[in-house]
């Protein structure tokens, strides 16, 4: 059995990790959840350390030592139908009613879970901008803007490969477009605050949970994770200020209109 | 508190219950959880509004409606048998402080360095006030959360 590696327990139990990191579950749940795997299924020696954007991992499976070592890009697609899915396998398997080659082919599923159909992700993204617009204290016609902005804002996301491009530059051009869209809207005559219409339509791109998180792993003593986060919080948030700010800076001066913060 | 007022905070609510359904669906939370995870947001969004109205403080605001929304993830969390962060990621968007750390480096940007340093400062302050809300009721006990659901297993 052990010359099977993809088969063996330790290497599910990788690979749920894996799973659930890179659909953007919290440090301490992955932790957690494979030391749980490796324990149901009877792993003599087993540690792991993650990271918000790596796992390491070693096992002793049957007197053979497996030695592995993952490596992730940080904020990776949040996909919580496989998180829920792969939380649920966990909890059967600690029940002992799943096998180890049963609980690869339920992973093999969990994991190709499609994600939500972009139509449907384009409008979603264009309610919760027009209602971000509206709780910020924007006025209707802010939100009729705004719903217009975050759908525009989708189609560009969904339109450019996150693999490709660097992050940093995704989220500089994506603000830059939705800054465009607000500016266009708001010449036209469609709204009546730009600055409330363009931060309800960035908030699908600011980072303010991955901000929040950061304070939770400082607070569960994981450090490193906590900084990794913050510095790409700020990073990010930066980057969505000088898209926004650029497009907004050329308008004012294009126009000789007076600041709007 | 004038009918004018409550008749308003309905109506956020309402719009953050919506709010929060669309970035659950952007989030790929299974359809079954929507309208819990609608629930959190909009609760967590209700706490914030009464407390900024009575106050006008919203660190505090903030921490309370973590607070409260954990508490109410951790109900469903249980009930529902799905782990917290469902409900408890879609539910925080709409207190977290994502305008607050656009507006900082729109400030710096702009070279309002005094507005930077003021938003900025509050962020960070919202930023850990919530995590600390969260913090607290995460690890509190399980039997707070399932009182009426005796001898059921999660």
């Amino acid at each position: 059995m052990t010359e099977e590696r993809s088969e063996s327990a330790a290497g599910l139990s990788f690979k749920m990790g894996e799973a659930l990191l890179r659909n953007g579950a919290e440090i301490f749940r992955v932790q957690e959840t494979m030391e749980r795997v490796a324990r149901a299924y009877d792993i003599e020696e087993y540690d792991v350390y993650v990271l918000s954007n790596a796992i390491f991992a070693n096992a002793v499976e049957n007197g053979e030592k497996i030695d592995t070592k993952l490596k992730f890009v940080p904020g990776s697609t949040v996909h919580f139908g496989r998180i829920v899915g792969i939380n649920q396998l966990s909890r059967e398997i600690v029940a002992g009613k799943v096998s180890v080659e049963e609980a690869y082919a339920r992973l093999h599923e969990i994991v190709s879970i499609p994600y939500t159909h972009p139509i449907r992700l384009d409008l979603a993204c264009a309610v919760g901008s027009a209602c971000f617009s509206y709780l910020f204290g924007g006025t209707v016609f802010d939100a009729a803007a705004a719903f217009i902005c975050g759908f525009v804002l989708q189609v560009f996301l969904n339109a450019i490969d996150s693999r490709t491009a660097s992050k940093f530059i995704i989220n500089l051009a994506s603000s830059a477009v939705v800054a465009v869209c607000a500016v266009l809207l708001f010449t036209v005559g469609l709204g009546d605050s730009l600055d409330k219409i363009i931060i309800g339509s960035i908030i699908r791109l600011v980072p303010g949970v991955a901000l929040t998180t950061s304070i939770r792993d400082f607070l569960n003593g994981d450090y490193l994770s906590g900084t990794i986060r913050i510095i790409d919080a700020f990073l990010v948030g930066g980057c969505i200020a000088i898209g926004v700010g650029a497009v907004v800076m050329t308008y004012i001066s294009l126009t000789g209109g007076a600041p709007l913060l | 508190m004038t009918p004018e007022v409550v008749f308003d905070w309905a109506i956020q609510t309402a719009v953050a219950f919506v709010a929060t359904i669309a970035f659950a669906i952007i989030f790929h939370t299974p359809r079954e959880q929507y309208v819990c995870a609608g629930l959190v947001g909009a609760f967590s969004w209700l706490i914030y509004i009464i407390y900024v109205y009575f106050t006008g403080d919203v660190v505090f605001a903030s921490f309370f409606a973590a607070l409260g929304l954990t508490y109410l993830a951790r109900v469903f969390s249980f009930a529902r048998k799905a782990p917290l962060p469902v409900f408890l990621i879609a539910g925080i968007f709409p207190v977290v402080p994502g305008a607050g750390i656009y507006y900082t480096g729109y400030h710096i940007f702009m070279n309002n360095n005094v507005e930077a340093m003021s938003k900025g400062v509050e962020t960070i302050k919202i930023a850990i006030a919530i995590a600390l809300g969260i913090g607290i009721v995460v690890s509190l006990p399980r039997f707070f959360f399932t009182l009426r659901r005796k001898g059921s297993t999660t």
